[in-house]
């Protein structure tokens, strides 16, 4: 608890610019979904015929896991691409059907004689429904908006995947860090705003009840909104627009190269934002493209095969030169390497590699009934596992898991899986017990870092390429790992952990 | 469901419509205030058919009361009798006092009664509030649907009491559906008796009560 509070209160200005952004996707969302759902239940209340349709469309949308939603939006237009307005676009859809329902219930649990008596008196039917019905379902509809409010609090956590900000961000890089600290540094505080907006509503509720209604309930209910909502823009606005947005994809390593970039752009005197925690190689080359961020660092062998779908090869120079082609025709530069290679790693158990005598991949054969366990990607990618087994004809037992790429190493390590693929520079190898089993037949390629900048703003911000071009070869596999290991085995800030290197390889 | 109905009700009179479940009583009501709209035949209301009537001024122009008086229970009691006042944009101290006035004819102290909410009323009281709203704005007609059905005998034979009390002053032409014989005789001036949607006897309390019709003398005997 206290390492908790210690975090907030270091990292306060960012924690407040997250807690600004997750309030603004919920009541954003929450308000658009109301602005929907109301008229629609109203409509669907009155015509039975067209309920069922509406509220089958919802709930439809509702099974959409919300990764996979986030997915089917980002290659849409409009409502597409990533950051908050995707985001906003998900987060609304999922808010949709509890209002909807509760608007549905609430006016069709109106009493037939109450309106029967309202019509009979001379009630136009708009003065039934606004003196009659609305108020009468006024309760069950704020018990609709409490659920997707309670709802919108959670799911605006994953919008952090796709670069929308929010309390997500300190749980996805807790998970990537493997510190359990800075994942509650974002679920707590979502735990809490979640209850506080409950709390609202259920005032709201009270003041929507003619019986219980005071004056001073209704001027809490109105500053609370307000301060949220003023508090809100004022946190997610922050100083305006910084020069340039540092991006980042959802590990280690990767908020390393972030932060590095982030912070070599700020001793050269730019403001930077950081947008760490992309979900995915897709998602990031997305936002860099559509200008959701202005440069991260992507592994040039992922760029091949991956963006490109060209294939691998271990020739790092040719592989450098196709990329750096490929993306100059998107608008984007690639910048100079910075010198290290994060290669695939396959890893098994030290004690299973002595025991065994396994030293190159091509020994797993001799690791009878050996369970296979990767990230998402690595079983997709066509330099991933399907190319590995026909190179080294491997015959491992049964279906490879899959699990979150973060998992992988303590997987390996509690005996979940027995051999997996992760990064060559991975911090986790070392603390783990893990050993990494040698490529002898080259079938990895290169994965040069190479800092990506888009060439807009290269040429607005000539510091940027200067910055850039003076890291070129300056980390080693051994610096990044090193790095790595500092945040993800001994739990340092990556901020910090980055600031130490800088100073101590003094090219900037 | 009804054919060939002919029924003249006199202003200044209560008209009492019973019948089986089934009968058609409640449709023929709901004819008149254009609830419902007839596939043939008209209906001529002060002079002038229905269907010439704007359906939202004729209902302002027309009280109507059902069984469990069917009172908003988001209103006060105030608020409730209030509504047609309203909706016709009388001046609001006029609309106060009309409420108080009304309170006070219907036997419920408006000091008491005023601010209460429809669920803190016990059934007879409901349907007092409900009468005194059917009222508020002064019609000439009256509709009731079964206004006494749902009360136990005690306060359903007080009401009725109060309620001739009432049209005694009042004179207002009144259309009161019921299944109950005995209210329709004790109440009524006419009795109309409806038989599988056709009028079989329309006369006199006395009139019907000696109808030789077997299917009058059957409802007559069940009572």
């Amino acid at each position: 608890m206290t390492a908790l509070i210690e975090f907030i209160a270091s990292h306060r200005a960012e924690f407040v610019a997250r807690l600004g952004e997750h309030v603004v996707l919920v009541l954003a969302s929450t308000m658009i979904a109301a602005a929907i759902g109301i008229p629609l239940g109203i409509l669907a209340a009155r015509r039975p015929m067209i309920a069922k349709p509406i509220v089958g469309v919802a709930n439809l949308a509702q099974t959409i896991p919300s990764l996979a939603l986030f997915g089917f939006l980002i290659p849409l237009p409009l409502v597409g691409g990533i950051g908050t307005r995707t985001a906003l676009v998900a987060l609304t859809v999922y808010a949709v059907l509890p209002v909807l329902r509760a608007t549905i219930t609430g006016i069709q649990g109106v009493q037939a004689s109450v309106i029967e008596c309202a019509v009979a008196m001379g009630l136009t039917s708009r003065q039934v429904l606004r003196q009659v019905e609305w108020p009468l379902a006024l309760p069950s509809i704020l018990s609709g908006l409490r659920v997707a409010v309670v709802i919108g609090v959670g799911t605006a956590t994953i919008a952090s995947a796709i670069g929308a900000g929010g309390l997500g961000d300190y749980i996805f890089r807790g998970l990537a860090m493997v510190d359990s600290t800075v994942i509650l540094a974002g679920a707590v505080p979502a735990a809490l705003l979640a209850l506080a907006f409950d709390g609202t509503l259920a005032l709201a509720g009270r003041i929507a009840d003619p019986r219980r209604r005071s004056t001073g309930a209704a001027i809490a209910l109105a500053l609370m909104l307000g301060a949220a909502a003023g508090g809100a823009v004022w946190a997610s606005s922050g100083d305006g627009r910084r020069d340039v947005i540092v991006g980042s994809k959802n590990f280690t390593e990767q908020i390393v190269l972030g932060e590095i970039v982030a912070q070599v752009l700020e001793r050269a005197g730019l403001s930077v934002e950081r947008r760490f925690n992309l979900g995915g190689t897709a998602i990031a080359h997305q936002a860099l493209v559509g200008g959701g961020i202005d440069t991260y660092v992507e592994y040039s062998g992922t760029s091949l095969t991956a963006i490109f779908n060209l294939p691998a090869s271990a020739d790092s120079s040719a592989v450098y030169q196709q990329i750096r082609d490929r993306y100059a025709a998107l608008g984007i530069t690639a910048m100079p390497r910075l010198g290290y290679d994060n290669t695939f790693a396959i890893l098994v158990r030290a004690e299973d590699a002595s025991r065994l005598g396994l030293k190159t991949i091509g020994d797993l054969n001799k690791f009878a009934g050996a369970t296979a366990g990767f990230g998402y990607e690595f079983l997709e990618r066509p330099d991933g596992f399907k190319g590995l087994s026909a190179a080294y004809g491997l015959q491992l037992a049964g279906q490879p898991r899959t699990m979150d790429l973060n998992l992988i190493y303590r997987a390996v390590a509690a005996r979940e899986i027995d051999v997996t693929a992760g990064d060559a520079t991975s911090g986790q190898i070392a603390s783990n017990n893990l050993v990494v089993l040698a490529d002898d037949r080259h079938y990895f390629p290169a994965y040069e870092a190479v800092p990506l900048v888009r060439a807009d703003v290269l040429l607005k911000h000539p510091a940027i390429g200067e910055a850039l071009r003076r890291l070129e070869g300056a980390i080693s596999a051994d610096d990044m790992r090193r790095m790595n290991f500092a945040v993800d085995g001994e739990k340092q800030d990556p901020g910090q952990v980055v600031r130490a290197f800088l100073d101590r390889i003094k090219r900037l | 469901m009804l054919s060939d109905v002919s029924l003249t009700v006199n202003s200044g009179e209560v008209l009492a419509l019973v019948g089986r479940s089934g009968s058609g009583k409640t449709t023929l009501l709901r004819l008149i205030n254009r609830l419902l709209e007839p596939d043939a035949g008209q209906i001529i209301i002060q002079g002038r058919p229905a269907r010439d009537w704007d359906p939202i001024a004729l209902r302002r122009a027309t009280g109507y009361v059902i069984q469990d008086a069917g009172l908003f229970p988001h209103m006060t009691v105030a608020a409730n009798v209030a509504v047609v006042p309203r909706l016709l944009a009388w001046p609001e101290d006029r609309v106060c006092a009309r409420v108080d006035e009304l309170l006070t004819m219907i036997g419920l102290a408006p000091q008491t009664y005023r601010d209460r909410w429809p669920d803190q009323l016990s059934g007879g009281e409901r349907q007092r509030v409900g009468l005194a709203r059917a009222l508020a704005a002064d019609p000439q007609l009256l509709l009731m649907d079964e206004p006494f059905g749902a009360l136990d005998p005690i306060t359903k034979s007080e009401l009725h009491a109060e309620f001739k009390r009432l049209q005694a002053a009042l004179r207002r032409t009144v259309i009161l559906v019921t299944h109950d014989m005995a209210e329709a005789f004790t109440i009524a001036d006419r009795v109309a008796v409806l038989c599988d949607g056709e009028i079989c006897a329309c006369d006199t309390p006395a009139a019907v009560r000696a109808s030789t019709d077997p299917r009058v003398s059957a409802l007559v005997a069940s009572r």
